[in-house]
């Protein structure tokens, strides 16, 4: 059921492609074939992939494996914990950001907290000295420090 | 002999000391990366490129970097089959079948031996085969037009929709998502602005090792989270370290048909390393298993895929090199490394940019040396490294992912988009989407598009040029041919199963 449901949201999102894609006309057209007849023939072709793995016969679909338990809410807490590092990455800095990711992560992959925190630390130290200064990667320090 | 002299001067290039220490680098750093499970040679590729780029290195040491770093990770992915049972990447996943047995019966240095000593005869040959299919190749695709590109394309997304996967829609699907990214951004030919929501970092289009980040680290990432916590208990490399005279007789005429067979399959635009190992695994084992040994433990079963996948992988770059159309999704990141150097890959590229293509591929002969002397004597070494937990190998994969997609553009936005590419990395990949052909895709939207449009604009809008030439007309067969026959078989041997129950 779930991957009717995911085809059918994958579906929507492609009329909406599609959608744009019809208003994207060049102002002076030189070329038989404008910007926006590429985006609709993908547009076609995905449509009908969709629709069929939407409405396809319960014989031919293939079993999805589910999650093991808890593993939603795990998933959740690491989509949330890499959306936060990313948005944090620049503010707090490298170092940190990442020793916070690795806290949080790590957790979700059975570390001890004590552990963490050290190995977030030293991971976070270690990849910044080794980008930053060695291999000449520009890393930021972190806004917050007004770096 | 052209092809020898302009090799040999390709050796000038590969042996200045900065050009060897990248093959060395790559080859360390690949091996690692093969090995672990979890990143394979496309993120690893993916997440080097933007350092490299960063690092200001000049482009062929920047390819001879990656190019390494692609072998290394066909050789380091055996050790992890063998010694834990988890193929290190995807290419691996046939030798699990012998290699760990082997291992179970305390002969695991034998294995990873024979299986080293493979790889290095599957790249050898493919080197080799490189330096002289590949100016012919490039001399014959001069003659194509916009017309024939565009169904050369076609050709490669059909063997693909055909190959990979066991869903030939949910392939084709992941390909057209790919082309479809890819019209993000300004279109060069008009100056609209397609699908940027007004937004000035889409302007450019998505970058590439955004997408490719996302949508393997990332989403790689939340899948481990499902492996149970307690990893896999790894066997000691015991046993002699090296197979010897009677073990070498026995795999000869394995490697001596694996080898080109998976060269065959590389060269194929679409078809990669994984495709090859289980093909020539198969044949394997149906011409030598009149005792059952194997899946029980047999040498030549490692021996098989290990040379097909490192062969595949060498064969990989002869489409991306001459035609501009990556034959796996590895070189794919690479193709996409040559335009961020603003180098056109395609048939040009072996007269235009001779230096840095034959620099190239005598470097993938020095690597694989190196790879070779580094494999055998240093595998406990590489081994130790199976033995990192997952709470700090992780998010260190994590980290260095963020850092590959900062070094481009050094902005948040891109850091969010990967975050949110992979989210829908991991849905579709949970519903058995592959995603190497999203990555081809999305490699040759843009070329897709132009030629299309340009033969169109030759033709005056008429579409009879796509299947005008002889050229046009062989390549839509070999497409149909590449889509029809492995549905046939599938078709087939479902029957069979229906009639088996």
């Amino acid at each position: 059921m779930v991957d009717r449901i995911v085809a059918a949201v994958f579906l929507l999102l492609t009329l909406g492609y599609a959608f744009l894609a019809r208003g994207y006309v060049a102002q002076y057209a030189y070329e038989p074939i404008g910007p926006r007849a590429f985006p609709m023939l993908l547009a076609a072709i995905a449509a009908v992939c969709w629709l069929w793995l939407v409405v396809r016969p319960k014989s031919v679909a293939e079993d999805i494996e589910g999650l093991p338990p808890g593993g939603v809410t795990k998933a959740a807490i690491a989509i949330a914990g890499l959306l936060a590092y990313a948005l944090l990455f620049e503010w707090l800095g490298f170092p940190l950001s990442t020793a916070l990711a690795t806290i949080v992560i790590g957790r979700l992959f059975g570390g001890e907290w004590k552990r963490l925190v050290v190995a977030g630390l030293a991971l976070g130290a270690s990849l910044y000295v080794l980008f930053d200064r060695v291999l000449d990667v520009t890393l930021p320090l972190g806004q917050v420090f007004g770096g | 002999m052209d092809n020898i002299a302009a090799l040999m001067q390709g050796f000038a290039v590969a042996a200045t000391p900065i050009n060897l220490l990248m093959a060395l680098a790559g080859a360390f750093v690949g091996t690692i990366v093969g090995l672990l499970p979890g990143i394979g040679p496309i993120n690893g590729v993916a997440i080097l490129l933007p350092i490299a780029f960063a690092m200001k290195l000049p482009a062929t040491s920047a390819l001879i970097l990656l190019a390494a770093v692609y072998m290394g990770c066909e050789y380091g992915g055996r050790i992890a089959s063998i010694l834990v049972n988890i193929p290190g990447d995807a290419g691996s996943v046939m030798t699990t079948l012998d290699g760990f047995p082997l291992a179970r019966k305390g002969e695991a240095g034998v294995a990873l031996s024979i299986s080293a000593f493979a790889s290095f005869c599957g790249s050898l040959l493919a080197s080799i085969g490189l330096v002289f299919l590949a100016p012919l190749l490039a001399q014959w695709a001069l003659a194509f037009g916009p017309a024939e590109y565009f169904v050369l394309m076609v050709f490669a997304i059909a063997c693909l929709a055909g190959m990979v996967g066991d869903s030939p829609v949910k392939t084709l699907l992941a390909c057209v998502l790919g082309l479809a990214l890819a019209t993000v951004g300004v279109d060069a030919n008009s100056g609209v602005y397609r699908f940027t929501f007004g937004d000035l970092h889409l302007s450019d289009g998505i970058q590439f090792v955004v997408i490719v980040i996302g949508l393997f680290s990332i989403s790689e990432i939340l899948l481990m989270l499902e492996q149970s916590e307690t990893g896999a208990q790894m066997l000691k490399a015991s046993g002699r370290a090296w197979f010897n005279l009677r073990e070498l007789s026995m795999v000869k005429w394995t490697i001596a048909r694996s080898a080109p067979l998976g060269f065959l399959v590389g060269v194929l635009p679409g078809a990669g390393a994984s495709i090859a190992s289980a093909i020539t695994y198969m044949i394997e084992k149906n011409i030598n298993d009149t005792d059952k040994t194997f899946g029980k433990g047999d040498i030549r079963g490692v021996a098989a895929p290990e040379s097909a996948n490192n062969a595949a992988a060498g064969g990989a770059f002869i489409p991306m090199l001459t035609l501009g159309v990556p034959g796996s999704g590895t070189t794919a990141v690479m193709m996409g490394a040559l335009t961020l150097y603003n180098i056109n890959p395609g048939p040009t590229l072996f007269t235009d940019q001779a230096e840095l293509v034959w620099g190239l591929i005598a470097s993938m002969f020095i690597a694989n040396f190196m790879l070779l002397l580094m494999n055998i004597p240093m595998v406990g070494v590489f081994a130790r490294m199976l033995a990192i937990p997952n709470w700090i190998l992780v998010p260190a994969i994590a980290a260095i992912s963020l850092v590959g997609v900062y070094s481009i553009h050094a902005t948040t936005f891109d850091l969010v988009l990967m975050t949110a590419l992979g989210v829908v990395g991991y849905v579709l990949r949970k519903l058995d989407f592959p995603m190497a052909p999203l990555i081809l895709g999305f490699v040759l939207g843009d070329m897709m598009e132009q030629n299309l449009r340009r033969a169109l604009a030759i033709s005056n809008g008429d579409t009879s040029v796509l299947y005008g030439s002889g050229i046009t007309v062989a390549m839509w067969i070999a497409a149909v041919f590449m889509l029809v026959v492995p549905l046939w078989l599938r078709w087939k041997r479902n029957n069979k199963l229906i009639e088996v129950k």
